[in-house]
């Protein structure tokens, strides 16, 4: 089958690859590109924890061409943190928790994240609706939510942080 | 999972893309937002030759709202349909729909409404990975002679799951398919065979442009049963649209009741639709009786291969229809 070479930007660097038209968005990332943050488990669009953002919507990168992302703005979870400095959203999913094995967290950050871009304080009902396609089978995602609604209020602004309790003021309201 | 082999052409133009599809249409698919035709591809259940991308037909994705109709084209993404007023307004079953679909993150950016009408029917038998289906015969769908889901069954009874399609059919949609040098409009009700390999009466070479909504000044809704709130397909659906008697507003002068997830394609039901005519609004014992008679209709199609048990999918679809119609007749739309 004839190889095509494209680039993508990724987290605002283009990269030119060499692909087959079967490759997915996915297998590019991590095959090509070593750029492993991006997780396959279901690969077939159950699971989303291979989610990225395209244009700052978070997708199925295994449901995605490669070649249907050329053009696009593409953000996996190596591009939320600046250097070694945690984006807030990471650094209060650390502090709240709610990454156990850690296998659906890139998903998970990246649909949170993109949810965060339109409402930098949602509620609990809205981030459960945003993050109901992202499968977690060990934190019972009440952490998850917590961390999520906590990204707006930092521990040192949070009472309950502050005196010890980690469970989060936002998501219980 | 890795993806057969195929070439991969994006055409910029309609004209390009009905070309390529009269000169490759039996080996090649169409790919729209790709969440249900790749998946598929990756089990192993069809190896198109050639994929014809939508990404670069712009054009094809708009909803435009004129006197009579809603116009919206296939490519258009389930979210773009979700946020539209009008859609809102004049199509309430729809939008409610495609809101239901999945979950935000698979389907609502990429998924578009045309893929949602077309993909493929779904049975639990036949929707596996390729490793799972060669341990047993080939069923019908597979290209063998037996059937999974009804014994001695001498076709293939797969599902339409699709939630799009039922409120579509609730508001009497219609459907524009193009292909070179031609154009046709057609009901969606009449769009779907009886054939479970085969669900819908269009062409290899035909591409759906177009879905036209007529504006009826009539309310819509849908109810949907699914096993989560999310990255779920319906194991029973139902879509009704109830339009006020033009001499009488509190009477209902047309009603549409569509089941989905019973049968090959969603079910327009004739008989309970029509008994509702001249009944009020507020005649909640009259929406019992037309849920209690869908589901005596809807019951014969069906099939247990879409989850739930059979006798649970069916005592459901009365309750499903009843819900759709308490909602459209409060909605005030009246
Ligand atoms: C985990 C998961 C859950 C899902 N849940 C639901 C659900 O709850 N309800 C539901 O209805 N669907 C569901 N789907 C199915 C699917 O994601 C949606 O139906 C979606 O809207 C399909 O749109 P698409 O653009 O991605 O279609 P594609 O996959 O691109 O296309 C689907 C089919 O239609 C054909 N096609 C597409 N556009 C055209 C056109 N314009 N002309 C001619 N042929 C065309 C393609 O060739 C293909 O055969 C689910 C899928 C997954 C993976
Ligand atoms: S309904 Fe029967 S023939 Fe059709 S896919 Fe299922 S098992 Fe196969
Ligand atoms: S790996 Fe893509 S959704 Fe599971
Ligand atoms: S932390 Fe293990 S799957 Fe979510």
């Amino acid at each position: 089958m004839e190889k095509l070479d494209l680039t993508l930007n990724i987290n605002h660097k283009p990269f030119d690859v060499r692909i087959s038209p079967n490759d997915t968005l996915l297998e590019v990332l991590r095959d090509h590109l070593d750029l492993t943050g991006s997780k396959e488990s279901c690969g077939e669009g159950v699971c989303g924890s291979c989610t990225v953002q395209l244009d700052g919507k978070p997708v199925r990168s295994c449901l995605t061409l490669a070649l249907e992302a050329e053009g696009a703005i593409i953000r996996t979870v190596e591009g939320l943190a600046d250097g070694d400095t945690l984006s807030p959203l990471q650094e209060s999913f650390v502090n709240h928790g709610a990454v156990q094995c850690g296998f659906c967290t890139p998903g998970m950050l990246m649909t949170a994240d993109a949810l965060l871009k339109e409402n930098p304080d949602p509620d609990e009902d809205t981030i459960r609706k945003a993050l109901s396609g992202n499968i977690c089978r060990c934190t019972g995602y009440a952490k998850i939510v917590e961390a999520v609604a906590h990204t707006a209020h930092p521990q040192d602004q949070c009472p309950d942080c502050a005196s010890g309790i980690k469970s989060c003021c936002k998501a219980k309201e | 999972m890795r993806l057969p082999q195929f070439n991969y052409t994006g055409p910029d133009t309609l004209e390009k893309a009905l070309d390529l599809l009269a000169a490759h249409g039996q080996d090649a698919k169409i790919l729209a937002g790709g969440t249900d035709l790749l998946v598929r591809m990756k089990k192993g259940l069809l190896a198109p030759k050639m994929l014809i991308s939508l990404k670069a037909l712009k054009d094809l994705s708009y909803i435009q709202q004129d006197k009579d109709a809603i116009r919206i084209g296939a490519r258009t993404s389930l979210a773009d349909i979700i946020a539209s007023g009008p859609v809102q307004k004049e199509a309430a079953a729809l939008s409610t729909a495609c809101e239901k679909i999945g979950a935000a993150t698979i389907q609502h950016f990429r998924g578009t409404l045309g893929g949602n009408i077309l993909q493929d029917n779904r049975c639990f038998h036949y929707n596996q990975s390729a490793f799972h289906r060669s341990g047993r015969q080939a069923c019908h769908k597979d290209g063998g002679k037996i059937c999974y889901a009804r014994d001695e069954s001498d076709r293939c009874n797969s599902t339409c799951q699709s939630d799009g399609a039922v409120a579509l059919m609730a508001l009497d949609a219609r459907l524009v398919l193009a292909s070179k040098g031609h154009e046709r409009t057609v009901a969606i009700a009449d769009f779907y065979t009886t054939d479970g390999i085969l669900p819908f009466a269009m062409e290899p070479t035909e591409l759906l442009k177009e879905i036209i909504i007529p504006i009826q000044g009539a309310a819509s809704a849908y109810q949907r049963l699914a096993y989560r709130s999310a990255i779920d397909y319906p194991i029973v659906c139902a879509g009704v649209l109830l339009k006020a008697d033009t001499g009488k507003k509190d009477t209902i002068g047309e009603a549409r009741i569509v089941v989905g997830a019973m049968a090959r394609s969603p079910l327009f039901l004739a008989k309970e639709s029509a008994e509702l005519k001249g009944k009020s609004f507020t005649d909640t014992q009259a929406f019992q009786k037309a849920g209690n008679g869908a589901m005596n209709s809807a019951s014969t199609f069906a099939v247990h291969n879409v989850g739930a048990t059979l006798e649970y999918r069916c005592a459901m679809v009365a309750e499903m229809v009843v819900r759709a119609l308490n909602e459209a007749a409060g909605s005030g739309k009246n």
